[in-house]
């Protein structure tokens, strides 16, 4: 080998490995240490600010790291703990409220927060534009006065047992950019995180808001919620060291990073994905209620708990979460597969061979490995499934005006707290007007009854009800779930799955 | 010349017309409306309402398209029913995302391809020509989806080399902006590296054999002379019209490669604008398809007149 080559080639190897060296050294991300540094967060859909006052998957993320509830139910004992609120008190008719708001909070744009704001945000959930599951608690308040500044008196038109799950739901808005908030234009609250910048479609860049009313807080310098599509692609982006949180990957993708040190995959104990399959009862055969119940005892709901959600949950028959107190062991037990009770239900209604139609939105992998799942279950009990794949937003409008085309496979929330959100505010069970087209006078005194007092023998009365109709049949409950670099610690998160990143920091 | 525009251009003006009617009727045939992804889960029907009557939805679909015609024609895209920033902003900044996609993966086709037809096409040494031949195969074989989803994991989750993905301007970070494109843009290359690398390799064998070559040869000019001055530069032209082909291709392409490398790009829009039943950006961007290639064809045709006056006279 000639000397003038080999210097040619040890000068190629010293080049590529000086590229190598400096496009790895490019990638190591600017940690300040503990107690600093910018954590990215991955979801799957952009953030949606008008619906930042109901609960919306693509906001947990941002509601509460940019802004504060006036409560925060703790996960454990379930009671609320103050946040904006210090302290309230209850008249003993429970028709009114007197909320003590905390004094030195200031938004982001400088401004006090004081009672007002607590009054606008309330109004605002009132306005017919905005949407909330909660918005029949808000209607519910029929006066509202700032004693003063940071005092908040509430009279409502009857006792409600959800009272606080409005607060824990609710941010508390600025009322001088609450407009330019629904517009993703303005982003003032008053968390520990500021809105550095949003580019529509592709996330918003948050930083450390160094007047946060937690003295101290946050640790972390910032916050990045960058929306990617794709499941794997956050799964290649956090396993690449990339990102440090992935929200709501697909469970099986979930299911990689299960025993592996660097991760942890959180399962929220809210408990709040349940899985379910409905029917619209306005159809042939499903307005009949052996039909129904058929299909419930048709379906497998551990084949769907293991191939669909890897795992994540548990099988139910019932709505609840465990957290709920009209959760009953017993009676989630109610519905398992038994293909004889289900063909002899089917064919006491005469439905054997009776062609059903089973919609599922086809942009979500894992309803679309449910509904063939029920489809086979179906099929074994004598009935003629059909599959109907729909996009997410045919589906949607079909769901919310009751137009689906026979059952329906899809996810609920508002199991986890008080009972009544679940069947006043939850568009399936929404005693007034469901998806399921479901009208009973006996479905609307259950779901007063629930939402008038906190009574154990309306949670059994609400069970026995939900699970003799059966027009929403709940297969698994489930959870979101957070799947977080080992290298962030103390994340948080609230019983409507707000991250909260208070306290959160980054190791090395 | 001039009466021969005159006439070319209304008619172009006119496709344009029917155009903009049908891709303004065409997403509202499809079912749900932008109030589902605006309302959230669980809105009531008053809600939807009131969103609906606030973006104008509810009022005549007649009236609704001469409002959105009246707006392009002053140059006002519209706003995003979803995105809530003007359609021109959110095309803009997708724009960008593809372009720049597009140019490195073009770039690297060029390099990569020529590279690999020179190779292909000059040696004669098996030990050259085979594993040449092979990559290049391979390269055409594998689709983006696959190649992409195996960069990422050797190159960003084994090695952590490069980022898994997403992307960043040049003007907030040159060195991680050069990073974060290598991996998306090799992936949109590939395929067009493959059809690049056999054309130039067939039509340099083809040259080759001219006698032109052999007499350089004859002449004692040296091989590395002779290729990259006499053969490579004749060999090119028909290789340049294949690679006008591939440009299209990779636009298309981009749509996957943005998804895998979440890049949010024009393919990314549009599919969320559809799927988000967003008709003012699908509208826009569909009439801006159209618009590009009616204005191309429109140049096209003038330029064929200019040069030929038998056009002209058919005309």
């Amino acid at each position: 080998m000639n000397q003038q080559l080999v210097h040619r080639r040890t000068a190629a190897l010293a080049g590529a490995a000086l590229l190598a060296g400096a496009l790895m050294g490019c990638g190591a991300s600017a940690s300040a240490g503990p107690g600093g540094g910018t954590v990215t967060i991955l979801q799957s859909a952009d953030i949606a600010p008008t619906t930042f006052l109901s609960q919306n998957n693509p906001n947990f993320a941002i509601i509460r790291t940019v802004f504060n509830t006036l409560t925060t139910y703790d996960r454990k004992t379930l009671q609320p703990q103050p946040e904006l609120a210090t302290s309230w008190q209850q008249s003993s008719d429970k028709k009114s409220i007197t909320l003590h708001l905390r004094d030195g909070v200031t938004f982001h744009s400088g401004r006090e927060f004081t009672a007002d704001d607590v009054l606008f945000t309330l109004k605002a959930v009132q306005r017919k534009d905005v949407s909330s599951q909660l918005k029949h608690v808000a209607a519910a308040i029929t006066g509202m006065k700032a004693t003063d500044a940071h005092t908040v008196t509430l009279t409502l038109q009857q006792p409600v047992s959800n009272l606080f799950d409005l607060f824990e739901l609710m941010p508390i808005v600025d009322q001088a950019t609450f407009d330019d908030l629904l517009k993703g234009r303005r982003f003032v609250g008053t968390g520990p995180f500021t809105v550095d910048s949003y580019t529509p479609g592709v996330g918003v860049k948050l930083k450390k808001n160094p007047h946060y009313w937690k003295t101290g807080l946050p640790h972390l310098d910032g916050v990045n919620i960058e929306v990617q599509s794709q499941s794997q692609s956050m799964l290649s982006s956090l396993r690449s060291g990339q990102s440090e949180v992935g929200l709501d990957l697909a469970p099986l993708d979930t299911a990689v990073l299960r025993g592996d040190p660097a991760f942890r995959v959180i399962a929220s104990e809210a408990d709040d994905a349940t899985y379910y399959v409905a029917s619209n009862v306005k159809l042939k055969p499903l307005d009949d209620v052996r039909v129904r119940q058929g299909i419930a005892w048709a379906i497998d709901r551990q084949r769907i708990l293991d191939q669909a959600l890897a795992g994540i949950g548990r099988t139910s028959s019932l709505p609840w979460s465990e957290s709920s107190p009209a959760f009953d062991p017993a009676k989630a037990g109610t519905y398992h597969q038994d293909i004889g009770k289900a063909r002899q239900l089917i064919a006491a209604a005469g439905a054997v061979g009776k062609p059903v139609n089973v919609a599922f939105n086809s942009g979500f992998l894992t309803n679309q490995t449910i509904a063939e799942i029920v489809q086979f279950g179906l099929k074994n009990a004598g009935l003629d499934p059909k599959l109907v794949p729909l996009q997410a937003a045919d589906f949607f409008a079909k769901l919310g005006n009751g137009n689906l085309p026979g059952l329906y496979v899809n996810v609920h929330g508002f199991g986890q707290l008080s009972p009544a959100t679940l069947v006043k505010g939850a568009f399936p069970f929404n005693a007034k007007k469901n998806a399921s087209n479901f009208d009973s006078p006996e479905y609307r005194a259950v779901a007063d009854q629930l939402w008038s007092a906190n009574d154990p023998a309306a949670y059994g009365r609400a069970n026995d009800f939900l699970l003799e109709n059966q027009f929403v049949s709940d297969l698994v409950v489930s959870a979101h779930t957070f799947t977080v670099s080992s290298r962030l610690k103390n994340l948080d998160y609230t019983m409507y799955d707000y991250i909260d990143l208070d306290d959160a920091y980054l190791t090395d | 010349m001039i009466r021969y525009a005159l006439r070319r251009v209304p008619s172009a003006i006119l496709v344009l017309l029917v155009a903009s009617v049908v891709v303004f009727a065409v997403p509202r045939l499809t079912q749900g409306d932008a109030v589902t992804a605006l309302a959230g889960p669980d809105a009531t029907e008053e809600t939807r309402t009131a969103i609906r009557q606030g973006l104008g939805l509810d009022q005549n679909v007649v009236l609704q398209y001469v409002h959105w015609l009246r707006g392009l024609v002053t140059g006002d895209l519209g706003t995003s029913y979803i995105r809530k920033v003007p359609a021109v902003e959110a095309i803009g900044t997708a724009l960008t995302q593809t372009i720049t996609l597009t140019c490195a993966a073009l770039l690297l086709a060029v390099v990569l391809g020529a590279l690999g037809g020179v190779l292909l096409g000059t040696s004669r040494r098996p030990l050259v020509t085979r594993p040449v031949g092979a990559l290049v195969s391979l390269s055409f074989a594998l689709p983006p989806y696959v190649t992409g989803v195996l960069l990422v994991l050797a190159l960003a989750v084994t090695v952590r080399l490069l980022p898994a993905g997403g992307y960043v301007g040049f003007g907030d970070d040159a060195g991680l902006a050069f990073r974060s494109l290598l991996m998306p843009a090799l992936c949109l290359a590939l395929p067009a590296v493959a059809v690049f690398a056999r054309f130039l390799g067939a039509s340099i064998r083809q040259v080759m054999d001219e006698d032109f070559v052999r007499t350089g040869v004859a002449k004692g000019l040296p091989r590395r002379r002779l290729v990259s001055a006499h053969i490579v530069p004749n060999a090119l032209p028909p290789v340049l019209a294949v690679l006008g082909i591939q440009v299209g291709q990779m636009l298309g392409g981009a749509i996957v490669v943005e998804a895998i490398f979440a890049w949010h790009g024009i393919g990314d829009l549009l599919v969320n604008s559809v799927l988000n039943r967003d008709y003012v950006l699908v509208q826009d961007l569909l009439l801006l398809t159209v618009a590009v290639f009616v204005v191309v064809q429109t140049l096209t045709d003038l330029a064929h007149a200019a040069v030929d006056p038998r056009v002209r006279l058919e005309a």
